[in-house]
């Protein structure tokens, strides 16, 4: 009998908080299948028919780990959120004569059923859902999916372990909560937090500070290899920044406004100035939170969607000839062979080639300083940043292959920056130098320096001889270089699966001339191109939908909270003369307010980001900066419809409490 | 001279799904004028708050009407409303009604800033408001940061600073100890003296005893009055404390 009575207390309990707990319940359901499909992602079986499988896998295991973490964070920080809510209604139990043990159980029990709901909904839509998100995931592959139904042990077993901890640990959490509190202080628990705010000017700087380098780094990174790891430092930065200026700066900047009189005593700032002291108090986390979140989705979805929708671009760049072959050490004698024997593959297929590029080169690993190099034996990883590739072309090749006339003294050059910069007018290569006579504005170049992040140049210097003199300076005069490369690249007027033929076909014939060579066909990569590519797409929809979901939750309970704390507030400046059209204007303005400042925080972090983002894609062969600005624009403009969406429903629930007399 | 007029006040709720019906008040009829200090006593139900809801202009009266400088405030525009209660009423409430967010200053420049005052000439207004109801010390603290009293004539000090006509206090010392309530109490005759007119609700004798005239209503009526002409404070007290036991024991009107 008793053990029916707290149940029933528990459910009407979850039913009386249906305002909070209801979402609560959603919230937990979505995570869970989010966490279940993602999961599934990385363990099905159907993955196992895509060519470069294990790379899938881990990379949906990555994801999930994210999900996972991110599961764990948004499920304990809203939990929080909730049972701070309740205090006053335990305080209550309490002083009507339950004691402390009985609240446990009814706790228990509330998260029990709450545990029970999620858990079994979650892993059912999770299940069902399974099967559209592969159907979605082959679908952006172009993969034709099998039929049948398929529910992972791992990811069902999983699910549960996890989640399991996630209500365990919240139940402790909660238990602990109203063990450790004092009645009187169960009661006023609601109330916690009513004294104004400190300004912290150490914080506010700080923030200031970590967010002004982040943005700075962002900047300034000019190297692709740079921007990797500048990149997380930045991230890093600017999230400290972001947490600081919420909480401590938008408090001091407050209390600037409000010193400053003229301004302060307004009808139209007075209120506003001093409730959002206090609102930013309560709400400068979850505010941070929006943002960072905001930040992460808005990153997530115009990076993805700009690489798959740019991965033809991406794949020309990384692949700029459709058949390409580069062969080490090579004499003239075998250069003619090499050419004849890929005339005759292509006389006995049938086709033409086009646009052919073929020239003589040798490139150079070596440690830049402005515009002086030197050899990059051992390379230290804080070298990183100088390091760079040189390739040396004969002028004989270059002239035929741009159809030009130049000409050059053994002390000049011809310069092309694929990636990088040179300042001034000379070329030193550990003592050798070279003026450089010309700066040439494009070259057919391999495409394999486009997905190499670290700076690239073309040099074009007179004959072999130069570049043995090169070689000796940079590596000393007892060292002989072995001899130059050959690159051989062209288009070829033929459908996709002769090109795919005729790269097997010379591959095998060249193979048997013995030669140190690599291939590349255009036709052959692009499966696994759209592959990759394609799965990057996925989580970061798949990401940015989690993210979303979490940020339409914290915005919620954002405005119930202040919903609860504006009511009273509203009585009050009705009561001594302010119109309710008034006190609806004044506080919708700042609620406005309150809302949009993260969104436009996450519009100025992803500003400041674009270029080092820019960076960041080009180490992925995508180098169409107007399709990411395009593709950024349309993701905040979605982002922002989409979040003032939820605004405008959202307010309808803050307004239904603040008016509920 | 008259400042308020109330005439044949009548007021009728109506349950919420129709059906029963409530008289709070059904024929109240007083005069208030310039300068008095006027305490309505009555027993909780009497309608009394229902009278100082229709005096704030926060609810309106079935019949009747009410006069304040023979402006009908019955017939004020919904939009006027706001701007009217803030110019010629002042409040003090029994919950205080003081903002947590302001300043004990800020909460008392309040209705001055809605009605887009210069800082200079609030500042000129509290200096001397705020030196009579002794909160000058206080000024830059908050409301949780002080006493009971001392937030009761922040309250005052709030009501004041827009020289109203008419001062309404509701309960004024219903929320405070007997010390801070004396202290209010003396506040409120010293305010009275410098010839603010003050109408006060109470049910507390002692609250009563201070004002210059008693009225007490029953059942939506005035039921009775006393002037208080040379009394002292604690002869006026025994007087309203004899009539409050002939109500309660049902005592028939007399005088």
């Amino acid at each position: 009998m008793s053990s029916f009575f707290y149940s029933r207390l528990a459910l009407t309990n979850i039913k009386k908080n249906g305002k909070s707990y209801i979402p609560y319940i959603f919230a937990c359901i979505g995570t869970i299948v989010m966490y279940y499909n993602i999961h599934f992602c990385a363990v099905t079986k159907d993955i196992g028919q895509i060519g470069y499988h294990q790379t899938f896998r881990n990379m949906f295991s990555f994801g999930t780990g994210v999900v996972a973490l991110f599961s764990i964070i948004f499920l304990f920080y809203t939990n929080s959120f909730l049972i701070k809510r309740r205090k006053k209604e335990f305080g209550l139990f309490n002083i009507l004569g339950m004691e402390k043990r009985h609240i446990a159980r009814i706790i228990f029990l509330e998260t029990f059923f709450i545990y029970l709901i999620s858990i079994v909904a979650g892993i059912l839509f999770g299940i069902i859902f399974s099967k559209l998100t592969i159907l979605l995931l082959f679908k952006i592959l172009s993969f034709k999916v099998t039929f049948g139904f398929e529910i992972p042990k791992a990811a069902l077993i999983f699910t549960f372990i996890l989640f399991t901890g996630i209500f365990t640990f919240n139940l402790l959490y909660n238990l602990f909560q109203v063990y450790c509190s004092k009645p009187i202080e169960l009661l006023t628990g609601g109330r916690v937090g009513e004294k104004e705010p400190k300004t912290k000017w150490l914080l506010a700087i700080i923030g200031l500070i970590s967010l002004g380098i982040g943005y700075y780094l962002a900047l300034t990174t000019e190297s692709p290899l740079i921007a990797v790891n500048i990149f997380f430092l930045a991230v890093l930065l600017v999230i400290i920044g972001t947490y600081c200026l919420f909480t401590a700066g938008s408090i001091a900047a407050l209390k600037m406004m409000r010193r400053n009189k003229a301004y302060y005593y307004k009808p139209s700032h007075f209120i506003s100035v001093s409730s959002m002291i206090y609102r930013m108090k309560q709400n400068a986390v979850g505010l941070a939170n929006i943002c960072i979140l905001a930040t992460t989705v808005i990153f997530l979805i115009s990076t993805t969607v700009s690489l798959y929708v740019g991965v033809d671009e991406a794949l020309k760049t990384r692949y700029p000839k459709e058949i390409a072959i580069n062969i080490k050490n090579i004499s003239d004698d075998q250069v003619h062979k090499v050419n004849s024997v890929i005339k005759e593959e292509l006389k006995k297929a049938k086709v033409t080639e086009k646009d052919t590029i073929n020239y003589r080169l040798m490139t150079l690993n070596l440690l830049q300083n402005e515009e002086a190099f030197t050899s990059a034996q051992n390379l230290q990883a804080y070298q990183f940043n100088n390091f760079s590739l040189v390739t040396f072309i004969i002028l004989e090749d270059y002239n035929s292959m741009e159809n030009k006339s130049e000409h050059l003294s053994s002390n000049e050059a011809l310069l092309y920056t694929f990636r990088g910069n040179i300042p001034g007018d000379t070329l030193d290569f550990n003592g050798y130098k070279f003026s450089i006579k010309k700066r040439i504005s494009s070259l057919e170049t391999e495409g394999i320096m486009s997905s190499l992040i670290s700076n690239t140049y073309y040099v074009v210097v007179d004959n072999v001889d130069t570049i043995q003199e090169v070689f000796k300076a940079l590596k000393g005069t007892d060292k002989t270089m072995e001899g130059l490369s050959y690159y051989y690249g062209f288009n070829l007027e033929a459908d996709r699966d002769t090109q795919i033929k005729l790269t097997f076909s010379i591959q095998y014939a060249l193979k048997a001339l013995n030669l140190d060579f690599s291939m590349e066909g255009r036709e052959v990569e692009r499966e696994s191109f759209f592959a990759v590519y394609g799965v990057l797409f996925f989580l970061g929809i798949f990401l940015g939908l989690v993210f979303i979901m979490a940020t339409v939750l914290i915005i919620y309970y954002k405005q119930i909270a202040e919903g609860y704390d504006d009511k009273e507030r509203f009585e009050i400046l009705q009561k001594v003369g302010m119109s309710s059209d008034e006190v609806k204007k004044t506080i919708s303005s700042q609620v406005l307010t309150v809302f949009f400042l993260p969104l436009v925080a996450a519009v100025i972090h992803i500003a400041f980001a674009f270029k080092v983002i820019t960076k960041l894609l080009s180490v992925f062969n995508l180098s169409n900066i107007p399709l990411f600005a395009v593709c950024t624009a349309l993701t905040i403009l979605i982002f922002a419809i989409f979040y003032a969406a939820v605004y405008t429903v959202t307010a309808k629930t803050y307004y239904k409490i603040v008016a509920n007399k | 001279m008259v400042l308020l007029e109330v005439n044949n006040l009548k007021k009728v709720y109506t349950t919420r799904f129709g059906g029963n019906t409530v008289q709070a008040l059904s024929k109240v009829t007083f005069t208030v004028e310039k300068g008095e200090y006027v305490a309505i006593m009555g027993e909780s139900g009497s309608g009394k708050t229902t009278l100082l809801n229709i005096l704030a202009a926060l609810d309106r009266p079935t019949d009747g009407e009410v006069l304040l400088n023979g402006r009908s405030i019955v017939s004020i525009k919904e939009k006027e409303i706001s701007a009217f209660r803030r110019e010629n009423l002042g409040f003090v409430f029994q919950d205080f009604n003081l903002l947590d967010t302001f300043s004990i200053q800020d909460n008392i420049f309040l209705p001055l800033v809605l009605s887009g005052k210069s800082y200079k000439e609030m500042n000129d207004r509290l200096i001397p408001i705020a030196k009579k109801l002794r909160i000058t010390d206080i000024l830059a603290k908050y409301p949780y940061e002080v006493s009971g009293g001392q937030k009761q004539r922040t309250a005052a000090a709030r009501a004041l600073i827009t020289k109203p006509q008419l001062i309404l206090a509701d309960e004024p010392t219903g929320a405070l100890d007997s010390r801070a309530s004396e202290d209010l109490l003396k506040l409120f005759s010293e305010i009275n003296e410098d010839g603010q007119t003050i109408l006060m609700v109470t049910h507390s004798t002692k609250a009563a005893s201070n004002a210059k005239r008693v009225l007490f209503i029953k059942d939506g009526e005035v039921f009775h009055q006393l002037y208080r002409g040379n009394l002292s404070n604690e002869e006026m007290y025994q007087k309203i404390s004899d009539t409050l036991t002939m109500i309660a024991t049902g005592g028939v009107r007399n005088e």
